[in-house]
């Protein structure tokens, strides 16, 4: 790989990876509560660390030649960012919503506000309910 | 490359500094908390790109750790928000 060939691929994974960062940044402002921040934030580590993830290999493929431990290196941390960063996210969310984080109020469709059709629901705020709830 | 690099490592301070002001104007607490994650994904993408700039050899090996231990902050966090309850 001629040294051109290696600063437009980092240059090409890197700028877009990088891109996707502050856009992601960029839509927390758009979006109105920690649910939806939470969800404009997966193309950050789904999409965005993981260009990055290829910019650095192409960079060490480029000064440092061909190696397997590299190479598993750099598909392992492909994986963990995409995987860890989904459960991550998913604990943060479920987390948000059970500790009362405000919804935005023009959410629409909002199947959390009310409890689906045939559910007999029990008042959260009785405290004998919340204990049972907080054990189970 | 280094222009390439100080282009990541500019647009990269930019989303951090973006992050700030949205915890600046954002009062509830996940957003802060999701916030938090987005800082510490973008200072180890500068950490990555400095790596390159000064020929480092543990570039890979950076980022392969803080993508593993990258989930315990996010998830320390919504153990606070939900007050150590599961």
């Amino acid at each position: 790989m001629n040294d051109v060939t290696a600063t437009v691929l980092v240059g090409v994974f890197g700028i877009s990876g990088s891109l996707l960062m502050l856009f992601s940044a960029l839509a927390m402002f758009r979006v109105r509560d920690a649910l939806s921040r939470i969800n404009v934030f997966s193309p950050a580590t789904g999409l965005g660390m993981p260009l990055i993830v290829a910019a650095a290999y192409v960079y060490v493929l480029h000064t440092e030649g061909f190696a397997w431990i590299t190479l598993l290196m750099a598909v392992g941390a492909f994986v963990c960012l995409i995987i860890v960063s989904s459960v991550a996210s998913n604990t943060l969310s479920r987390s948000s919503v059970l500790s009362g984080q405000p919804v935005h109020r023009k959410t629409s469709p909002n199947r959390l506000a009310h409890p689906p059709a045939g559910v007999v629901d029990v008042d959260p705020d009785a405290p004998a309910a919340a204990e049972e709830t907080g054990e189970s | 490359m280094t222009v390439v690099v100080s282009i990541c490592i500019f647009i990269l301070a930019a989303t951090i500094i973006v992050g700030l002001l949205r915890v600046l104007t954002a009062k509830d607490l996940g957003s802060r908390a999701i916030v938090s994650d987005l800082v510490y994904f973008s200072s180890i993408g500068i950490l990555t790109m400095i790596g390159i700039q000064v020929s480092s050899s543990i570039v890979i090996d950076i980022i392969f750790l803080a993508s593993m231990v990258g989930i315990l902050a996010t998830i320390a966090l919504a153990r606070i928000l939900t007050r150590g309850l599961r």
